[in-house]
């Protein structure tokens, strides 16, 4: 009996030690990622957040005073900051739709072709603008889009619409400078969105149109109380990850806009740049507070994403 | 957890990764060092070499001067050298700054440095150091008094000058001769008149094209009326009435000029490529207010260059006729190595006659046009000009005897980036009152130096 006890005991034991092993196993293969994730994502996001309740100036050899939320409440109070949040949403506003409907539209013509050399050589196609580095695309269009040398204005002058003096300015009025850069970017992500809705669309049952078109469904209404339904998800993902960085642009208002306040390529991330980067003595923690409010705003939006795109099976 | 959740999730991280990359972006510079390291150590005198010279350059100023890997093939026959292209585009030091703040520096000397654009911020965050205890004496004496001003804080050299730039007037003579004008314009009045002529004799699209940029226009603009425009700390004071004048001059010229003249360029956040340049390249425009290498550089695309012609700066009727001059020189970062050798290399660099001569008389690629910043070539020319004379090298040497620099302080440059959508405001029509205008300009400078106060 004692040494049935025993034995138990002993097997107790062995099963523990096998079981912690199983467990530091585990977490010596998630330990890379764990670094990654804590040093990459954690670290930076708490550093920021400390950073924007001091008032950390990089230049300054002085230690950073913590000063609470008052850059907060400069921030918020900043006519800068808001403009440049309106800047942000105004572009995200003129972007989202050529990126959700044109793409959309491509997609459900791309795949009722059923020759396949065709159907790849559209995709192929489609693609190209997707895998050309960003800042290539940005110097790019800032060349059709040039005023002297432009070949868009060229030809506007050539037939005669307009005149050499009156041509557009189209990244210097303000009025045409932000559709300027969102038609850039509609064309940039045209292929790489596609793909996404043929995704969606090859995931569509084919007997359900059948069904539909059996029951008397045109084209409209198959698209829309069939097609659409099923794409939701792949709206859901399109729509929150291209408002997130289409707000968060910073690259293309660098390159297309520079440091200048006029132009509404000035947005909220450019002013954080500016702050953190460029002015006086580089004031960090303004800036950190500044991405805060940033993102802050960006996570309301999203979460009414979230509740618009919402499952109503 | 469901597949829903799962993909929920997801764009839940996948959304902050933009945002939170913006928001490292902010931190990962400051991220190098804690904030309460805050003693500023003294540094060795001379750290010890582990490695060989290592400079590094504005990327321009290779493109500019083709001769400079024969500078450096010449250094190398006695002394280990590598050379290096700086990470400082749009006049970004956040590399260096960082380094330092970790008392370090990959790189022992930078070429590249514009004392008022980013001098003093280096000086403050303890980046660079004097460079009195290296150059030879007979150099420092040898520097134009103007210049070496330029480069001193508080009695000490902390750029070592290379490239002089002054902003003056370049023209097209051809068009100005086809347009019946035949004296070079020596007021703004006078400009902006000949600049009306040539577009009604249809000579070419725009009379007048100018860098929008405050510190290549509104500022040497003001300079040819006074000088006396910076207060106390050394802001320009654009409430000045030199200031107001010289913005009005602006406006006049803007009616015959390039409807784009106004838009940012194309390289170095805008700074850089700018439109006025397009305009002079393509011959739409006659006469051009720059620095006296832009025309040089885009005369040179012409077919015929030699219709270029340089000119001072216009003045205003009884203003003081000055303009603006800056220099493009070499700091030595605190925590590098080879001091000693770093000053050699300057030496080499700057007393290198072919550098020069390319640099005045042009080469196949390119005409970089700027000048020694050493009275010692001058006063070698006047006795033994040599073949390679460029009759527009006593303009510009003139022109800095009556140039001022803009003040170095942390502000110095992007005080006119911070100003610039404020006052452009009476140039576009969006404000009818250049009083008001400038005023919001001096406002919004004041607003970011009191968030740095």
């Amino acid at each position: 009996m004692a040494s049935t006890t025993l034995d138990f005991r002993r097997g107790a034991a062995s099963g523990r030690a096998a079981f912690l092993a199983r467990q530091g196993a585990n977490w010596v293969f998630l330990l890379p990622t764990l670094i990654f994730f804590i040093g990459w994502q954690v670290y930076p996001i708490f550093r920021v957040l400390w950073m924007s309740l001091t008032d950390y100036h990089f230049l300054r050899n002085q230690p950073a005073a913590w000063v609470g939320f008052r850059n907060y409440a400069n921030a918020l109070a900043d006519p800068i900051l808001l403009t440049g949040l309106l800047r942000a949403a105004t572009f995200t506003a003129l972007f989202l739709p050529g990126m959700i409907f044109v793409p959309m539209l491509l997609a459900i013509l791309v795949d009722r072709v059923r020759q396949p050399t065709l159907a790849a050589t559209y995709r192929l196609i489609l693609l190209i603008p997707a895998v050309i580095p960003g800042p290539l695309i940005f110097v790019l269009w800032k060349w059709l889009y040039n005023f002297n040398i432009g070949p868009i204005d060229y030809f506007l002058v050539q037939v005669g619409i307009v005149t050499p003096q009156t041509a557009p300015q189209w990244l210097g009025d303000p009025k045409l400078t932000l559709p300027a850069i969102a038609l850039m970017e509609v064309w940039w992500g045209l292929g790489y969105h596609t793909m996404f809705y043929l995704a969606g669309l090859a995931a569509i049952p084919k007997e359900l149109s059948e069904a539909a078109r059996v029951d008397g469904a045109n084209e409209w209404r198959l698209f829309w109380h069939v097609t659409l339904p099923r794409l939701r998800p792949i709206l859901l993902v399109l729509v929150v990850l291209r408002f997130g960085t289409a707000m968060a642009v910073i690259d293309e208002y660098l390159i297309l806009g520079g440091f200048n306040r006029a132009l509404p390529t000035y947005t909220w991330t450019v002013y954080m740049w500016d702050l953190a980067f460029q002015i006086g003595d580089w004031f960090q923690g303004y800036a950190a507070a500044i991405g805060w409010i940033g993102a802050a705003a960006m996570l309301v939006v999203v979460g009414g994403l979230f509740w618009v795109f919402r499952s109503r099976d | 957890m469901t597949r829903r959740q799962l993909v929920g999730r997801a764009l839940g991280v996948g959304l902050s990764l933009p945002v939170f990359g913006g928001l490292l972006a902010a931190c990962s510079a400051a991220a190098l060092t804690e904030a309460t390291e805050v003693e500023a150590a003294t540094p060795p005198a001379q750290a010890a070499s582990t490695r060989p010279l290592t400079p590094t350059f504005y990327q321009w100023i290779v493109d500019l001067h083709p001769s400079l890997p024969l500078v450096n093939a010449n250094f190398q026959n006695t002394t280990p050298l590598n050379f290096q292209i700086a990470p400082v585009q749009g006049f970004g030091i956040d590399r260096f700054v960082a380094e330092a703040r970790d008392k370090s520096s990959t790189w022992d000397v930078y070429v590249g440095m514009t004392p008022f654009v980013e001098m003093s911020a280096l000086i403050e965050a303890d980046v660079i150091e004097p460079w009195d205890n290296y150059i030879p004496k007979e150099i420092l004496n040898d520097i134009i008094p103007s210049i070496r001003n330029e480069c001193t804080v508080n009695g000490q050299l902390y750029s070592w000058p290379f490239l002089l730039d002054i902003i003056t007037m370049g023209w097209n003579k051809g068009q100005s001769d086809q347009a019946g004008i035949t004296d070079m314009p020596t007021t703004w009045d006078q400009l902006v008149a000949d600049g009306k002529q040539i577009m009604t004799s249809n000579t070419a699209p725009y009379g007048v094209v100018f860098d929008a940029h405050g510190w290549r226009s509104l500022a040497p603009i003001t300079h040819s009326i006074s000088t006396n425009v910076y207060t106390p700390d050394l802001f320009f004071d654009f409430n000045s009435d030199p200031a107001l004048q010289a913005l009005d001059i602006m406006k006049q010229m803007l009616a015959v000029s390039a409807p784009n003249v106004l838009n940012t360029g194309t390289t170095d956040a805008g700074v850089n490529n700018t439109p006025d340049e397009d305009a002079f390249a393509a011959q739409q425009a006659t006469y051009f207010v720059k620095y006296q290498n832009a025309p040089l550089r885009f005369a040179a695309t012409w077919p015929d260059p030699s219709q270029l012609q340089l000119g001072p700066l216009p003045k205003a009727v009884g203003g003081e006729g000055a303009t603006v001059f800056w220099t493009t020189g070499a700091c030595l970062f605190k925590y590098g190595q080879n001091k000693d050798k770093a000053a050699e290399y300057m030496k080499s660099l700057t007393y290198n006659d072919g550098i020069w001569k390319d640099s005045i008389s042009g080469t196949p690629t390119s005409h970089p046009g700027q000048i020694p910043p050493y009275q010692s070539y001058y006063d070698k020319w006047s006795v033994n000009q040599p073949t390679w004379w460029q009759s527009w090298v006593p303009l510009i040497l003139d022109q800095l005897k009556v140039a001022k620099a803009i003040p170095n302080q942390k502000f110095g440059l992007s005080q006119f980036q911070i100003g610039q959508s404020e006052w452009e405001k009476y140039l576009k029509g969006e404000e009818s009152d250049p009083k008001v205008a400038m005023r919001a300009a001096w406002d919004a400078v004041q607003a970011e130096a009191k968030k740095s106060a």
